[in-house]
């Protein structure tokens, strides 16, 4: 038996040290789960966020990224759309990001404060310049969804 | 919030006394395409055993050893899984067990506590921590795009595919609540590359004034690029013992007498407001007028938990009532000007909202009560991030030994890796240093270790 190779190779990019280029042309899945509802929400223009329904529980704050189990007592949670606005924590303006971000820089980032929230949820403005206390409202991408959170932004309320 | 309950802050004990004897390091490129990982772990290798007045050849030592910890952060930049079998094999330990620890950008810390945990319980006395990575086989931008794949990828990474801007974000916070002059911040990074230049290992030296880091090009405001660590290739080893082992193959071990570690959560999102954990320097009266304004939430975006675990763990574990005073030498996780601050404030340098005073008051520097990074750090020598934490505890071994000058002073090490020593050269042994500390980093904030190592 011969066997005969399929004709593909590693392209040879430095002889002298010998480097080889290794292609990768494949998609890997990235599997939501239960967060899945959350992004399912973007696409439909709802924020929603999870809260723990045990009553004996220390938390009754919401949580955004939301958590099918909650943290402190592993009861699980129930999902609550929130009222889509708040307030700028911190930000900064993204000049230099990494290879797979899907807009063009300068972006504005931002952390926001939502009331009855427990946690700073990290976003993005699609308008404007942020400012900390800002009163920011979301906005959500529904015609044209990524599946990602950059489904949700926020601009100026 | 966080409520710890009577387990949670239990005092870590070793049953049995932990020492170091030996560390090896390559130096640390952008590339480095001469060599492959198999050959930087054994030139690190070859240095902790071959070059640090062992008592054993290395056909000797590889005789004593009984347990193997290795150290590389992703096998998304390294393209090998199982890559820590090839190196074992190649460093010639087959068939002894080994373990590979992974957490993020504070594995070489948690490789170094894994090991110090063999030996403390009995399971080993003799542990080679060998760290790696190579962060060249792709562009700076999927490279940086790989580190954001240990952001959160549901919720964060897709945020600019860039930790600087994570970190930006907790920096403006930071600004926010405690008036950081933007200058106090440049001067870190003017002093760990000033320090770099001393040192044939680095691979990010230079003469900088603030001036010139204020006047950088921005990553993600407010962080300029002198601002943020180097991606780097290279290895570092350090060599475990129990007592008996330690004094068959130095004259001079050192004792680890703490390594300890904490966590907090990947997404800073997640962070909630919680009661200041009080290092043994600190009462309820230094936080009395905290938190007001703009300062409502601990550890907020300004603070590391995870460090403040870490450093109350250890601390208490060493017997350090004030790390000024009872530290000689420290070497902090740089990875950026803004996150080094915040560390000092962590791990009780100064209380929180005064980190600031550590850099202007000149404490930091060489001949200043305690110096930190020393060794360039990851803003000017290397974050070739398995490497990393190990890289920071050889350095601080050297210092204990009183053998700064030995790894960094000769001709020929400058030569060996292609550089010229530079004609100002200074030595930086920090006289009688007795007590060292480094502190190991992860994700923003997810994981620190902090290791004390003590001269016997």
């Amino acid at each position: 038996m011969t066997v005969k190779l399929d004709g593909t190779k590693a392209e040879l990019l430095s002889e002298e040290p010998m480097v080889i280029k290794n292609l990768k042309t494949w998609y890997h899945m990235h599997t939501y789960g239960g967060w899945g509802k959350f992004f399912q929400g973007l696409k439909q223009g709802k924020l929603l966020g999870t809260r723990c329904t045990n009553p004996d529980c220390q938390e009754h704050r919401i949580f955004i990224p939301p958590r099918v189990d909650c943290v402190d007592c592993w009861a699980k949670t129930e999902w609550v759309e929130v009222p889509a606005v708040g307030t700028v924590y911190t930000f900064s303006q993204v000049t230099y990001p990494g290879e797979l971000f899907r807009a063009k820089p300068p972006v504005p980032l931002i952390s926001v404060e939502i009331e009855g929230v427990c946690t700073k949820l990290m976003s993005y403005m699609k308008e404007g310049q942020p400012e900390f206390g800002m009163k920011v409202k979301a906005v959500f991408e529904t015609e044209n969804p990524t599946n990602t959170i950059l489904d949700l932004a926020w601009v100026p309320a | 919030m966080i409520r710890f309950g009577p387990g949670n802050l239990r005092i870590p004990e070793f049953q049995k006394p932990v020492f170091a004897v030996a560390g090896g390091l390559t130096d640390f490129r952008k590339r480095y395409p001469e060599k492959n990982s198999c050959e930087l772990t054994m030139d690190a290798m070859r240095m902790a055993v071959e070059e640090n007045n062992l008592k054993v050849s290395p056909e000797e030592f590889r005789r004593k050893v009984n347990w193997c910890v290795y150290s590389q952060f992703a096998d998304h930049f390294g393209d090998q899984l199982l890559a820590a079998a090839k190196i074992h094999d190649y460093l010639g330990f087959d068939p002894l067990g080994n373990i590979e620890v992974k957490t993020g950008g504070a594995t070489g810390g948690s490789s170094v506590l894994s090991a110090c945990q063999a030996v403390a319980s009995g399971y080993a006395d003799c542990v080679p921590v060998v760290g790696w990575e190579r962060m060249d086989e792709v562009t700076t931008k999927v490279g940086n795009s790989y580190i954001a794949s240990a952001a959160c990828k549901d919720f964060e990474s897709e945020l600019g595919w860039m930790y600087a801007a994570y970190y930006a974000l907790m920096a403006k916070r930071y600004q926010l609540e405690n008036e950081v002059p933007h200058e106090t911040l440049a001067k870190i990074a003017v002093k760990n590359r000033e320090y770099a230049r001393h040192t044939p290992f680095s691979q990010n030296p230079g003469k900088y004034t603030v001036e010139d880091i204020l006047k950088n090009e921005m990553v993600s405001d407010p962080l300029t690029f002198l601002e943020c660590c180097v991606m780097s290739v290279g290895a570092a080893v350090l060599i475990l013992c129990d007592e008996k082992v330690a004094y068959e193959l130095s004259d001079n071990p050192v004792q680890i007498t703490a390594c300890c570690g904490g966590t907090h959560t990947l997404r800073t999102a997640d962070r909630r407001h919680m009661p200041i954990l009080l290092l043994p320097n600190e009462t309820e009266e230094t936080y009395k007028n905290y938190f007001s304004g703009d300062r409502q939430d601990w550890p907020g975006f300004s603070s590391f938990l995870a460090a403040r675990m870490a450093a109350y763990l250890a601390y208490h574990m060493a017997g350090i009532k004030d790390p000024v005073k009872d530290l000689d030498i420290l070497e902090t996780h740089d990875a950026f000007t803004i996150s080094d601050i915040q560390t000092y404030e962590d791990i009780g340098l100064r209380p929180y909202g005064h980190g600031r005073e550590f850099i202007e008051s000149g404490e930091a520097f060489f001949e200043g009560a305690l110096p930190t990074n020393l060794s360039g750090g990851l803003i000017g020598s290397m974050h070739a991030v398995g490497a990393t934490g190990i890289f920071q505890l050889v350095e601080v071994l050297w210092q204990l030994q009183n053998k700064w000058g030995q790894f960094h002073e000769p001709e020929g090490l400058w030569t060996r890796y292609g550089k010229t020593k530079p004609d100002d050269f200074r030595n930086l042994q920090v006289e009688g240093a007795k007590r060292g500390c480094a502190i190991s980093h992860a994700g923003t904030g997810s994981h620190v270790t902090c290791t004390i190592m003590e001269k016997v």
